[in-house]
């Protein structure tokens, strides 16, 4: 019994090695696009996307990918922290961490983990006020949490809006150029003023 | 320095004097004093405001004072920020959250402002290798808002390794740590504070000392402290004035004189051969900070605590007697919990159980044996770990300490749950000892396993949860130790409720509390569902390390199809064209030459930051229930402040909103931050 839990949980704790979390995926980011994307850097196992129960229904997506060794899962968090990595849509990339315990919704008990210990706090009790206190605390701070998450969604509205605006305006600048490139109209005013022009072609934009 | 009409009413109340001063011998100098429910103490760090907009400063008070003018003055010795003084920083950060002490001659080292504009207490651990400066425990260290070992002179502008002997005419050891027993210079200290070894003692130790010290202000003996401290203070006076350097003294012939003078409530079982040497420490120089001894001397903490409640008490009623009959009850308290058993423990309803799940949380859950109706606040968990130490005030009691005197080993107790030494009744596991409802822990048994089907696999889950939540069955459950998976969720409610559930952890993602988790419990029916969430509202289960469980019937969303991401972006025109071809299954790294790659980085800036951020407050909120957990089986709401006054808590208070404290928080976050960022700069 007890080594058979001490297996187990070793078993999970390599496949927990072997696991990328990632982080803000859009929601239309697919099983298949997850495993092909991270497919370059060697063979996905399983894709598992986290569910989120609860508001605010925007979230960005988290999955949990495992790869078949735990050197794969290594490069793919390092890539992924050195290069933006775009999924289904830019420019907000993917964030990839190695995974944890906790994330894991069906893992197996630590074994040699200390029995859980309960007792019932009858009202007579004097320490039933202050267990008040900390069960009043603890959905306070889950209340600040979905505050803070709250916060966190608008300003990525914002980080978002803003992004949009300035990638418009940048997109009719080059739509600009590339207009007056095409018709000739660069090339005429150039010979007219005696000056030269190059024929770059600029920075790629989003195509 | 801001105006004093600006700031609304806050509470005040001065702490013990030190002396008088000034040409006319009409400023009167302080010690400590109450502002605002937080008890400050000379030679705290604190947060002083500047203005809406700026972090707040943080000094270290070095003389506290009232003018003749009624008017209440503070001198401040500053530390510096990185931020701050980031022009001649050339050397590195070696922490994020480093700060320095001001030290030199000249603007910029000490100011004087007036005594409302301290927004709270920072604290400041000192971290110098310095043979004179008592070293900090790891946990302290985890525990400090900031540290420092370097002084910035504000007179070269460079920054100082080597802290001198004085400091703005303050002698180094009130720069350093204080030590456990308060006393800056105490050797002593380690032998008076034996006991506990315990980590937690440590982590408040600061904090402590001065709270109990504080709270000694208020208390003692007979109500009339002001006259005593008064005379007392007169004394001192003809003693020696504002002579910062002769602190000590003062201190020191303060408590002498004190501890002659008052009489000490008998209380104190914790009167030991300890006293002896505590006793002979409280002559020691300096507790600058020990200044309320109008009772002469803080006990070591049990006493000190249950001085505490009973300084509350006399505060409120306002009556030696009452005092004195409290005194007697703590004492049967203590005798009950003392190693004698006199009474059965099984006495009063209130047994004491003795919770030792954890080793930093070695509260005792101790229950007074009172019956008394008067007694409204209890008395303090004597194992208050934490304050102990910290107040190692001779406690002496002239002598009426009573026959119980088995220094209350609360905290070998605490040391040791299993321990010989503790003959606590209740044991603390009571293996299948089936469903009591006695205040024993009780172990948790596993759920039988006969009922549980093979066939439920992943997927199937989201279906019945969904059903169950449409049936009204799902339970959800919060303040769960993350440590803990689905089947123990099932245990848990198999021995409490003794009903058979479905249950599943839920997953922890990036912005989920790492300390506290969240599960699902699919129940048969819905009465029982109810049943359990009714039950966990009326009644308190404590689960392990003292987290109550929190259960509610859970609005849940299922994930429905969204249509906008906020962060992808799509030019109009261009989708259109390509919404065929754009197969939504490109992905790639991109690379730098390219505008996506910038937008990518302020992602990456955004959600880094908010990485922070959310550590940030998920440490707050682990410090705070954490030291809320401890200070089990405290009657007053008070107490609930006892520990880790940082800043933040100034606003923690019922009635205030979500947003204020959020705001707040984020504020000290910022400041966080922005230390954060300097040292990532420098870094890089």
């Amino acid at each position: 019994m007890e080594s058979a839990e001490a297996d187990e949980y070793a078993a999970f704790v390599k496949k927990m090695r072997r696991t990328v979390y990632l982080d803000n995926l859009s929601p239309h980011v697919t099983e298949p696009v997850v495993r092909t994307a991270l497919d370059q850097y060697g063979t996905v196992k399983s894709v598992q996307f986290i569910p989120n129960y609860f508001e605010p229904n925007n979230l960005p997506r988290c999955a949990l990918v495992e790869m078949e060794k735990e050197k794969q899962a290594e490069v793919v968090v390092s890539t992924l922290s050195h290069y933006p990595f775009m999924m289904s849509g830019m420019p907000r990339p993917v964030r990839a961490r190695a995974a944890e315990a906790e994330m894991f919704s069906d893992r197996p008990r630590k074994p040699n983990r200390r029995n859980i210990l309960f007792r019932w706090v009858p009202p007579t009790d004097p320490d039933f006020e202050v267990a008040n206190k900390l069960k009043r605390l603890a959905k306070r701070h889950a209340d600040e949490t979905a505050v803070m998450l709250k916060h966190q969604m608008d300003k990525e509205r914002e980080l978002a809006k803003q992004q949009s605006e300035t990638l418009k305006a940048n997109y009719k600048k080059y739509e600009g150029i590339d207009s007056v490139m095409a018709d000739g109209t660069a090339r005429r005013l150039a010979r007219y003023y005696g000056m030269r022009v190059s024929d770059d072609g600029g920075p790629s934009t989003f195509h | 320095m801001v105006e004093i009409e600006e700031i609304e009413k806050l509470e005040f109340k001065w702490g013990s004097k030190k002396g008088v001063g000034g040409k006319n011998k009409d400023i009167r100098f302080y010690e400590s004093f109450t502002f605002d429910g937080l008890e400050y103490a000379l030679y705290d760090d604190v947060y002083l405001y500047t203005d809406a907009e700026n972090l707040p400063h943080i000094g270290k008070l070095i003389q506290i004072w009232e003018a003749p003018d009624k008017s209440k003055k503070v001198k401040v010795l500053w530390y510096f920020q990185a931020f701050e003084i980031s022009r001649y920083l050339v050397v590195e950060l070696t922490q994020p959250n480093e700060i320095f002490l001001a030290c030199g001659k000249g603007p910029g080292l000490a100011n004087i402002n007036p005594l409302e504009v301290i927004a709270g207490k920072c604290n400041v651990v000192c971290i110098s290798k310095d043979s004179r400066n008592p070293q900090p425990s790891d946990e302290e260290l985890q525990m400090a808002d900031y540290v420092f070992y370097r002084t910035f002179d504000v007179e070269q502008c460079i920054i100082l390794d080597k802290i001198d002997d004085q400091i703005a005419e303050i002698d180094a050891k009130f720069i350093f740590n204080r030590v456990r027993s308060l006393e800056p210079n105490s050797g002593h200290t380690p032998g008076v504070d034996n006991k506990h070894a315990s980590e937690n003692a440590k982590e408040t130790t600061e904090r402590m000392t001065l709270r109990t010290s504080s709270y000694e202000n208020r208390h003692p003996e007979d109500y009339k402290q002001e006259e005593v401290a008064d005379g007392v203070a007169e004394k001192l006076a003809a003693d020696d004035r504002q002579d910062n350097a002769t602190f000590n003294k003062t201190a020191s012939s303060l408590k002498v004189e004190e501890k002659s003078d008052l009489k000490v409530p008998s209380v104190n079982p914790v009167v030991s051969p300890r006293e002896k040497p505590v006793s002979g420490g409280g002559t020691e120089s300096g507790q600058p900070t020990k200044t309320d001894d109008r009772q002469g001397n803080t006990s070591c903490e049990n006493i000190g605590l249950s001085h505490n409640i009973i300084d509350e008490k006399m505060d409120r009623v306002g009556n030696s007697f009452v005092s004195q009959v409290q005194v007697e009850e703590k004492l049967k308290f203590t005798e009950v919990l003392g190693e004698s058993n006199e009474r059965p423990r099984k006495k009063a309803k209130v047994d004491s159980s003795v919770n030792v799940s954890d080793d930093k949380n070695k509260i005792h859950v101790l229950k007074p044996n009172h019956d008394s109706d008067a007694n409204t606040s209890k008395p303090i968990v004597p194992n208050f770990t934490a304050s102990e130490d910290k107040s190692r005030h001779a406690i002496d009691p002239l002598g009426t300490a009573k026959e119980s005197s088995k220094k209350l080993k609360v905290d070998d107790n605490v040391a040791k749950p299993t321990g010989g030494k503790s003959q606590k009744k209740p044991p603390v596991w009571n293996p299948n000892d089936g469903i009591k409802t006695s205040n024993k822990m009780i172990e948790v048994t596993r759920r039988p396993n006969s009922d549980k089907s093979n066939w439920f696999t992943e997927l199937p889950w989201e279906e019945t949860m969904r059903e169950a939540y449409e049936c009204g069955r799902l339970v959800l459950f919060q303040n769960l130790d993350p440590a803990y998976t689905s089947e123990d969720v099932e245990s848990i409610v198999w021995s409490a409720f003794r009903e058979i559930c479905t249950a599943k952890m839920l997953h922890q993602t990036a912005y989920s509390s790492p300390h506290s988790g969240q599960a699902f419990a699919i129940f048969r029916t819905s009465e029982m569902a109810e049943r359990v969430v009714r039950e966990l509202d009326e009644k308190c289960l404590l689960l392990s390390n003292q987290r109550p469980l929190v259960a509610r019937m859970p609005t849940v969303c299922f994930p429905k199809k969204q249509a906008t991401f906020p962060g992808h972006l799509a030019l109009d025109k261009l989708k259109s064209q390509r919404e065929m071809k754009e197969a939504v299954s490109t992905s790639h790294a991109s690379q730098p030459n390219t505008l996506q790659y910038e937008m990518a980085f302020e992602w990456r800036l955004l959600v880094k930051r908010s990485d922070l951020v959310w550590r940030q407050l998920y440490r707050c909120i682990f410090d705070i229930s954490r030291t809320k957990r401890k200070l089990f089986c405290e009657a007053s709401y008070q107490f609930g402040f006892l520990s880790r006054p940082s800043a933040y808590e100034r606003w923690w208070k019922p009635d205030s909103t979500v947003f204020s404290q959020m705001l707040f928080l984020t504020k000290v976050r910022l400041c966080y931050l922005l230390n954060w960022i300097e040292y990532g700069k420098i870094k890089a």
